[in-house]
């Protein structure tokens, strides 16, 4: 089967380390550790890359321009970059989507983004849709009918360049319950605002991504497929000043999918991507994973391993 | 005044082009190993038997190597590690007919120590695993401590103890065994190494223990445990340490969170008298991503703060006493 | 990979030291990084003691009961089969032989030799491998320089060797190291000629011809008859001309302790300022119609992952093969 005659291509998420003389260092270290990055994801399997929307800076400052760093991926046999995250710098002062006063400020820098990366086509640009949760919290109804609202907007004019505004609910952010979620997507626009599974991040917070996918599948833009082997439990939510890497209950939340004794249950959530008909793009995460003795290598290796043998025996 | 007889376990992994290597890899990751260790203000060295051809080729000799760490702030290699953990047809300390080949080594061994300062211990691991072993009875054990003895009274006339360092994976693991081999093995040659995770993954009590055979203790492995084998880990072949399903990583340098009452046996030791070395290990500190570098300092960080502070009570304690 | 050429892949660069590769676990982690890199066949190199679980026959056995239960624990991360087993009879077996320290050079040790190949050639028969690929001679350092009948001494053992391999249905390649007292292509020419080309055959490793100052493409070319197994890996470097007779040359010449301090010699393909000419050696091995396989590798060099992964994408990428 080529790619064009395939249902489901797959993303990578930008994380990675790989050991320097001077110490691990990310593939945007230089052009040499970028090349030797993209060698990598091409040769296990991946079609494509996603990016964190700052690398924006290194691909002025290295390679140009974005369209141009999307030449050189493409030299690697990859095909584009498919979606950028958008990792804002919330700050209850002046960027916070439940709090309207702030919204104009967070409309100018959506309206700044896009026009940076409009030399390139992505097709969706990601976002976590609230501040960390111990900034946002109590959670009420009022707050999540604000932030929707905020949303809405960004939807729209992230729309006029032809990209999904579509959130990712961290287990740490502010939108993060089943119930919250429900609210919070009742109050969007379904033309402008779409819904990011990512697997790992909803599972540690109690909820089945699978029932969650199911449930609003047609407004479902994308996935991060990847694995955890923890749900969140007392405070790790809320803890200050970073739950992913201070929370008590374990030090390394996230893994590769293929990982052993992990919570997501892949073949269910590829299963019901399949029932709804879902074409296009499913991007692989493995956030930190050289914590731990980990190598993000090998996971990545590992995780074409599973989505080859496991998933795309149900779905490709 | 603190304890100073502070010595080394050598196990050591660093980075190196070739990926994670052990220091022997070449001289100049030797000599900043040994530096490192130096800086730390270790004064002795424990090493294993089959280090010594590599040193003596990386250093012109061992006494050359000795004399390398003697620059660096060690008083002197303290201790020789030699052991069979695998049986094989060639070696099995619960095997009379290998034992002349056993003696044979130890006497090569020994050979290769020859111009050292001092060495002070010969430490063994007296049988090699359970399970090559079984069924244990007391005959093995009888077997087993005659080897050890013959030994003993070898190495005595070097100038170095033969202590018995016991694994939780090793034939001789309970009270019961414990005390049968000591019963065994003669007092004036044969000595008592006390490991204070091995033992505790074994379910024996490290510090009872010492209490009990203070008189034969010439040293310790100060290294700490979080599990204890509660699955019969001990009997798992072929490499029970390595390859047990419920625990990867065994253990762990002290100070972080595992079971050894360390300051409690601190206290003991200087209660007792015991003016010998105390050693730090920490086995595979790689396992989970962690660095031997980081391992040693936090379980020397461990020393100078908690172990001083214990050692400093139990000698109040002593002269209110008197 | 999708090739009429036959691809493997080379297991040495995860077994980096002795007791880290060792937990079923992060074997089958190798695997699969293996299997996800487009390679569904391994070589195997053996070693000795129970931490050499997936390398020395009678060590693999006891793990996993029979050969068929070894290939069924290959065949859960979806690597298929094994190419070969390398073996050197100059490495000490502590446990299996008690730490004999024997050389093909030294005719006490032949019968010895002869006899301790067997559960190799068993196990490489018995989980449907190819070849035994061996280590023909010591290093050049440890022994004394090689005549004539020094040679003839080497090739005897081998020729032996090559009866049971034949014997037992696989083949018998004698792979050439930097190191080895067989060392020019004089030498090797020797040592071929000495030996049955009926059982015998070469195993051509493109680096360490390369370090040990031979071409790798024009040796093949003449010698395309006598090559019946290839190790491709790359080098940034070639023996200055004697570094090979420093003492203790595996650790003062590959591992950069003493001469020109180099501590990695051998690289992944595609490596900057690669001496081997990659593209041109694999035309050559289509040209001559070459059927044995061809084993990737990249011995000790940091993340064996990720130097996996760049071998994949250069043999996807620069040499055009499908996974």
């Amino acid at each position: 089967m080529t790619a064009a005659e395939r249902a489901i291509k797959w993303s990578y998420m930008d994380h990675w380390r790989s050991n320097g003389p001077a110490g691990p260092i990310d593939q945007w270290h230089s052009v040499r550790t970028m090349s030797a990055f993209l060698k990598q994801i091409k040769a296990v399997g991946f079609d494509a890359i996603d990016t964190f929307d700052f690398r924006i800076w290194q691909m002025y400052g290295d390679y140009g321009c974005p369209a141009k760093y999307q030449e050189m991926v493409q030299d690697h046999g990859l095909e584009r970059i498919v979606n950028t995250f958008h990792a804002a710098d919330y700050d209850v002062r002046n960027y916070a989507p439940h709090i309207p006063q702030t919204h104009e400020n967070i409309l100018e820098d959506f309206r700044v983004t896009m026009g940076r990366w409009s030399e390139i086509q992505l097709d969706n640009i990601i976002v976590m849709p609230a501040t960390l949760y111990y900034d946002m919290e109590p959670i009420t109804e009022d707050k999540l009918k604000y932030t929707a609202e905020c949303w809405n907007k960004v939807g729209e004019i992230t729309a006029g360049y032809g990209v999904r505004l579509t959130c990712h609910h961290e287990f740490f952010c502010g939108i993060q319950s089943e119930p919250d979620i429900e609210t919070f997507y009742s109050y969007t626009d379904p033309e402008y605002v779409a819904l990011f599974v990512d697997t790992a991040q909803h599972c540690i917070a109690g909820i089945d991504p699978v029932a969650l996918y199911r449930r609003h599948a047609q407004r479902v833009s994308g996935f991060h497929f990847k694995d955890t082997r923890h749900v969140a439990t007392g405070d790790d939510h809320r803890h200050r000043p970073d739950s992913e890497i201070m929370a008590p209950t374990t030090g390394k939340w996230f893994y590769e999918m293929g990982t052993s004794e992990g919570l997501v249950d892949f073949r269910a959530m590829m299963t019901a991507v399949r029932d709804n008909g879902y074409t296009g793009w499913i991007s692989v995460e493995h956030d930190k994973a050289n914590k731990e003795g980990g190598d993000y290598s090998e996971s990545t290796a590992i995780s074409r391993w599973y989505a080859k043998n496991v998933l795309e025996e149900i779905y490709r | 005044m603190a304890w100073t007889k502070w010595s080394y376990m050598d196990h050591w992994v660093t980075e190196t082009p070739q990926g994670p290597q052990p220091p022997s890899f070449n001289r100049a990751y030797m000599d900043r190993y040994v530096k490192q260790l130096s800086a730390l203000g270790f004064t002795g060295f424990d090493t294993f038997f089959f280090y010594l051809p590599l040193y003596a080729g990386m250093y012109g000799s061992v006494p050359g190597f000795e004399r390398f760490l003697q620059d660096n702030g060690f008083e002197k290699i303290t201790g020789i590690f030699s052991a069979y953990p695998s049986a094989t047809r060639y070696t099995a300390p619960h095997v009379r007919e290998t034992h002349d080949r056993i003696v044979a080594d130890c006497t090569n061994t020994l050979r290769m120590c020859e111009g050292l300062t001092g060495v002070e211990n010969f430490i063994v691991m007296p049988t090699s695993t359970y399970y090559q072993t079984e069924p244990v009875t007391d005959d093995t054990i009888r077997v087993v401590a005659d080897l050890w003895n013959r030994v003993g009274k070898l190495t005595l006339e070097h100038g170095m103890r033969t202590t018995c360092h016991f694994e939780f994976w090793g034939a001789i693991r309970t009270r019961p065994q414990l005390e049968l081999f000591f019963e065994s093995t003669d007092p004036e040659y044969v000595y008592f190494f006390c490991d204070t995770a091995q033992h505790t993954i074994a379910g024996v009590d490290p510090i009872q223990l010492f209490r009990d055979y203070r008189d034969r203790c010439t040293g310790f492995h100060f290294k700490d445990t979080k599990n204890v084998d509660e699955h019969e880990a001990y009997r798992t072949p072929p490499d029970p340490e390595l390859m047990a399903p419920q625990v990867k990583r065994w253990f762990y340098e002290m100070g972080e969170g595992g079971l050894v009452d360390f300051p409690a046996l601190m206290k003991e030791i200087v209660a007792s008298g015991y003016d010998g070395w105390l050693t730090v290990e920490h086995d595979k500190a790689e396992l989970g991503g962690g660095s031997y570098a980081e391992a040693t300092a936090v379980a020397k960080w461990y020393i100078d703060n908690v172990l001083a502070r214990a050692e400093a009570e139990a000698r109040s304690e002593l002269e209110a006493a008197r | 990979m999708k090739d009429s050429l036959r691809w493997a892949y080379a297991l040495n660069q995860w077994n980096v030291r002795l007791d880290v590769f060792v937990r079923h676990e992060d074997q089958q982690r190798a695997l699969k990084t293996v299997s996800a890199c487009g390679f569904d066949t391994i070589e195997l190199a053996s070693g000795t003691g129970r931490w050499d679980n997936i390398s020395r026959p009678e060590v693999i056995l006891l793990n996993h009961g029979s050969h068929q239960g070894f290939l069924d624990f290959l065949r859960r991360a979806n690597v298929q089969g094994v190419s070969s087993m390398f073996w050197d009879p100059q490495a000490p077996a502590e446990e299996e032989e008690g730490y004999a320290f024997r050389s093909t050079a030294n005719p006490a040790d032949a019968d010895a030799i002869v006899e301790w190949s067997k559960p190799l050639v068993d196990f490489v028969a018995g989980v449907g491998a190819e070849q035994l690929v061996v280590r023909p001679v010591g290093s050049a350092w440890m022994t004394p320089p090689l005549d004539a009948d020094g040679i003839k001494r080497i090739a005897d053992v081998w020729n032996r060797v090559g009866e049971r391999t034949s014997a037992a249905g696989i083949g018998l390649a004698l792979h050439y190291d930097c190191l080895g007292a067989v060392h020019t292509e004089e030498e090797v020419d020797a040592l071929l000629e000495a030996t049955d080309p009926a059982t015998v055959g070469f195993a051509l490793d493109t680096a360490e011809l390369t370090v040990g100052g031979i071409d790798p493409v024009a040796f093949y070319r003449s010698h395309s008859d006598r090559v019946t197994h290839v190790h491709l890996k790359d080098t940034r470097y070639a023996d200055t001309g004697e570094e090979y007779r420093m003492p203790g040359a595996e650790s003062t010449m590959l591992k950069g302790g003493a001469g020109r301090r180099i501590e990695r010699w051998f690289f992944e393909l595609g490596t900057d300022g690669g001496l081997v000419d990659v593209k041109g050696f694999v035309a050559a091995l289509r040209e001559n119609g070459y059927r044995g396989w061809v084993v990737v590798e990249s011995d000790h060099g940091g993340n064996p992952a990720e130097l996996a992964m760049l071998n994949s994408w250069y043999l996807q990428h620069e040499l055009g093969i499908a996974k």
